[in-house]
């Protein structure tokens, strides 16, 4: 019933031009995070787990795994379930875990 | 509502494979009522209990609408017939093996080329009869070691079957589970199931490649499970033409073989460069089977001939025994032997030949 008829007047015009603002800062953080993660992550992680499904469509790798543990030098994370998205960067793959049932996030390069 | 087929079927699948998306549309069931009993087609060693496939073709998955698998099935049902009359003979085989002289043996193991299965090398059309055996003179083998002992194991099947619907692969990739799909490299749909371990190659066509099970029984569950993960996610999936293209099979005869000797005697069957391959490519005719032979004694046998597994292991199985054959010709030929080879070849057991002259240490092993 809300008509969006009403965005094309001034008022609509500059909230229009407020928001695009806005997502400007969004494609901002990408690229910033993009860079980050390349230049200032040096550290290296080692995981191992089972296999529960894999997939590979438009370039990108997705796997869930089970009973993983994340080890480091430092320290050591068990979890039941990662989820791993991992998209190609340009020579490395970057990934972006997510665990399942735990809330910690983790980044890496790999 | 869902058969118990159905939700059997559905079980292994979700085992598997959980396709996110979950909005489909059944064909009618067909009640099936007894308890669903996977029992592959298993090959044993002693020839005499050969446990045939149950029902399980033309039972099963039939949700998968499908004129021609009927007539298919019935066939198949045809074709055990004619393969138990294959069994009694080899069970016969089996039990006048172990009587005295060569001569009983001689004709029996040959009861199969009734059935259209030839010697292929000329040469050896001798073994048929029987001969004497002496130390020295290359001789056409009559008593070969272990006719019954070794028989070729299946490691590989490849078939294809038409889903007869055009799919769109990024879709299936997207949701189905165990998915692989790289348009640039390869256009088709990787998907693995974990039972039976198959791997199969999806087209946008509908058809379908399914490799990696150990029989063909296997390799049929494997294809069907497939189609119904397609089906699953949508697709009005048939499973029309379901062949097996080509199955692998390896076996070990247990001794050392000249290869150089084979392909001297077999030349018109046999290529051999041990600088391109180490194993000797043995092409025979009728059957037409190709043997990768090795020197250590391991065969390599691919080709498909019949539409039957049991077939296929049999007519190996014969295969194997005329191999031996082959093999037990340059091995009575000493001047063409190493020592060693000699020695190996006395304790795999020429016991039968009771007329070598040497000692015969002990009775052959088996």
């Amino acid at each position: 019933m809300a008509y969006q008829l009403y965005r094309n007047t001034t008022l609509g015009n500059s909230l229009q031009e407020s928001l695009d603002e806005l997502i400007q800062v969004l494609l901002q953080f990408d690229k910033a995070i993009n860079n980050a993660l390349a230049q200032r992550v040096r550290n290296r992680v080692n995981f191992r787990g089972s296999l529960n499904t894999y997939r590979f469509c438009d370039n990108v790798w997705t796997f869930v795994l089970n009973d993983v543990e994340f080890r480091e030098v430092t320290e050591l994370v068990k979890v039941d379930k990662v989820k791993i998205v991992a998209c190609d960067g340009k020579n490395e793959m970057e990934s972006i875990w997510t665990c399942l049932g735990e809330t910690p996030l983790f980044s890496f390069l790999v | 509502m869902e058969s118990s087929l159905e939700r059997y079927f559905d079980q292994t699948v979700e085992n598997d494979d959980h396709p996110t998306n979950d909005s489909h549309i059944f064909d009618p069931m067909i009640p099936y009522d007894s308890d669903l009993l996977i029992q592959e087609s298993y090959y044993t060693p002693q020839l005499l209990q050969v446990h045939l496939s149950t029902e399980l073709t033309s039972a099963d998955l039939s949700f998968l609408s499908n004129d021609q698998e009927q007539q298919n099935d019935d066939e198949e049902g045809k074709d055990f017939t004619d393969q138990q009359q294959m069994i009694k003979h080899c069970q016969l085989l089996s039990v006048v093996k172990n009587s005295d002289g060569p001569e009983n043996i001689s004709h029996l193991p040959y009861q199969l080329t009734n059935q259209g299965i030839g010697t292929p090398i000329g040469n050896e059309s001798s073994s048929i009869c029987p001969v004497s055996m002496t130390p020295m003179t290359p001789v056409t083998p009559m008593t070969p070691v272990e006719r019954s002992g070794i028989y070729p194991q299946l490691q590989n099947i490849v078939s294809t079957v038409n889903l007869a619907c055009k799919l769109d692969l990024k879709r299936i990739a997207l949701h189905a589970r165990n998915a692989e799909y790289n348009p640039k490299r390869f256009a088709a749909v990787i998907m693995r199931i974990r039972a039976p371990r198959t791997t199969a190659l999806i087209f946008s066509s509908g058809k379908m490649v399914c490799t990696g099970a150990k029989s063909e029984e296997q390799s049929r569950l494997a294809a069907r499970k497939y189609a119904r993960v397609v089906q699953k996610l949508g697709y009005p999936a048939k499973f029309l033409d379901f062949k097996v293209q080509n199955m692998v099979a390896s076996c070990d005869v247990k001794f050392p073989i000249r290869l150089e000797g084979l392909v001297l005697t077999h030349q018109q069957f046999s290529s051999y460069e041990p600088e391109l391959f180490p194993g000797l490519i043995y092409r025979m005719v009728k059957p037409r089977i190709v043997l990768l032979i090795f020197v250590s004694g391991k065969v390599v046998l691919t080709g498909y001939i019949l539409q039957k597994e049991m077939s296929f292991l049999y007519l190996n199985s014969h295969l194997y025994d005329t191999v031996l054959d082959i093999a037990q010709v340059n091995i009575h030929n000493r001047t063409l032997m190493p020592e060693p080879f000699i020695k190996v070849w006395k304790k795999v057991g020429r016991s039968q030949n009771k007329r070598v002259g040497g000692r015969c240490a002990h009775e052959g092993k088996r």
